[in-house]
């Protein structure tokens, strides 16, 4: 009773999706909303202000570096998680 | 209940065959971090396949917990180092621009060569030993049960 | 339909998306809820990487120069990048979690902890 449920459930929750789907724009269209003008700074002025012909590189650790450093402390604070959690006391 | 299972015996084929692959292993991985602003890949592939060599390690050689290298002490202390020096890097740069001073910037180069790019390559090779030593430890714990 | 079939990465993104949801709710044991949830996970990462593709163009590693219209736009996979640290994470937290669950009632099922339960 509970699978039938939940199947129903999930194809209810993908149709109302795939009518969003529909209307979205053509995939590969270089008109995108998405390729705006922040894209094409970074492509053209990339190299000649960070020096890294990786571009995904050269904005992960140059441009955008605070937010690496933020992933690298959710990194962190995840592994003190697991080890405060596993963590077993010696009882007597 | 201090181990969940039992630790496999020591076994030939595994320790010579280890011994010649693992290195392989290694220096692909130094290779990913270092090129990682020449060519795709970076901290974070670089530091998982690291993490994937030291977990095989601990595999294989783990059976004594003295004759392992990769104990918990020396493991966390290499990692809260790197996140510090990943900060001090980043936080240098972030308020020398934010203020507007005129200090000393590490000069850029040109672009191609292996050390070029400014603080890129640093900051790589903290990314990928952060990456690698959470990997090996989530391992290490979920395998022993405890510290 | 034409157009859902022109979207296929996107299409295949809300599949799999609903495929992680049903694998949350259907089964009873935890383990395969965590799967479930990381499927979700990866679902919605393909989602967002696929917008930025440029039909023709090639990967943004620039060798030679040419205008900036050539490749692909970066910005959506450098943020996802991020994302999939997080659900890494979670994951594991998850599973830690599950370790401590099965230590104390002995099952990883969750009718039965249901059925024990208020301990």
């Amino acid at each position: 009773m509970r699978k039938v449920l939940s199947v129903a459930l999930a194809i209810a929750l993908i149709a109302i999706l795939l009518f969003g789907v529909a209307d979205l724009p053509t995939f590969g269209n270089a008109e995108n909303p998405s390729n705006n003008e922040v894209s094409y700074r970074y492509l053209e002025k990339g190299v000649e202000e960070t020096g890294a012909v990786n571009v995904v590189a050269g904005i992960i650790l140059d441009y955008r570096a605070f937010d690496t450093f933020g992933e690298a402390t959710v990194l962190f604070t995840a592994l003190i998680t697991v080890i405060a959690v596993l963590r077993r006391d010696e009882d007597e | 209940m201090n181990k969940i299972h039992k630790e496999a015996e020591r076994s030939e084929i595994l320790t010579e065959v280890g011994k010649v692959i693992i290195p392989f292993i290694q220096i692909f991985a130094i290779y990913v971090i270092l090129n990682g602003h020449l060519s795709p890949g970076g901290g974070f592939a670089g530091g998982t396949i690291l993490g994937a060599s030291m977990i095989l390690h601990r595999l294989i050689f783990g059976w004594d917990n003295l004759i392992s290298r990769l104990t918990y002490d020396r493991v966390m202390k290499w990692m809260c180092a790197s996140l510090l020096i990943y900060g001090a890097l980043k936080g240098y740069s972030f308020l020398t621009g934010g203020m507007h001073l005129e200090v000393w910037d590490v000069p850029l180069g040109t672009p191609g060569k292996l050390l070029s790019g400014g603080f890129i390559l640093p900051l790589n090779i903290a990314v990928g030993i952060i990456v690698s030593i959470t990997v090996y430890v989530f391992f290490k714990l979920f395998y022993e049960g405890t510290i | 339909m034409e157009h859902l079939l022109a979207n296929y990465y996107e299409t295949g993104a809300i599949i799999l998306f609903g495929v992680g949801f049903v694998t949350l709710l259907a089964h009873g044991n935890l383990i395969k809820k965590i799967i479930g949830m990381n499927i979700m996970d990866t679902a919605v990462f393909l989602f967002f990487i696929a917008k930025g593709y440029i039909a023709g163009n090639e990967a943004p590693i620039i060798r030679s120069v040419k205008s900036a219209s050539g490749y692909v736009n970066p910005v959506p996979t450098a943020l996802m990048l991020t994302g999939i640290v997080v659900a890494v994470s979670i994951t594991a937290f998850a599973l830690a979690l599950t370790i401590r669950v099965y230590e104390k009632y002995g099952t990883v099922d969750l009718n039965e902890i249901i059925k024990m339960g208020g301990e």
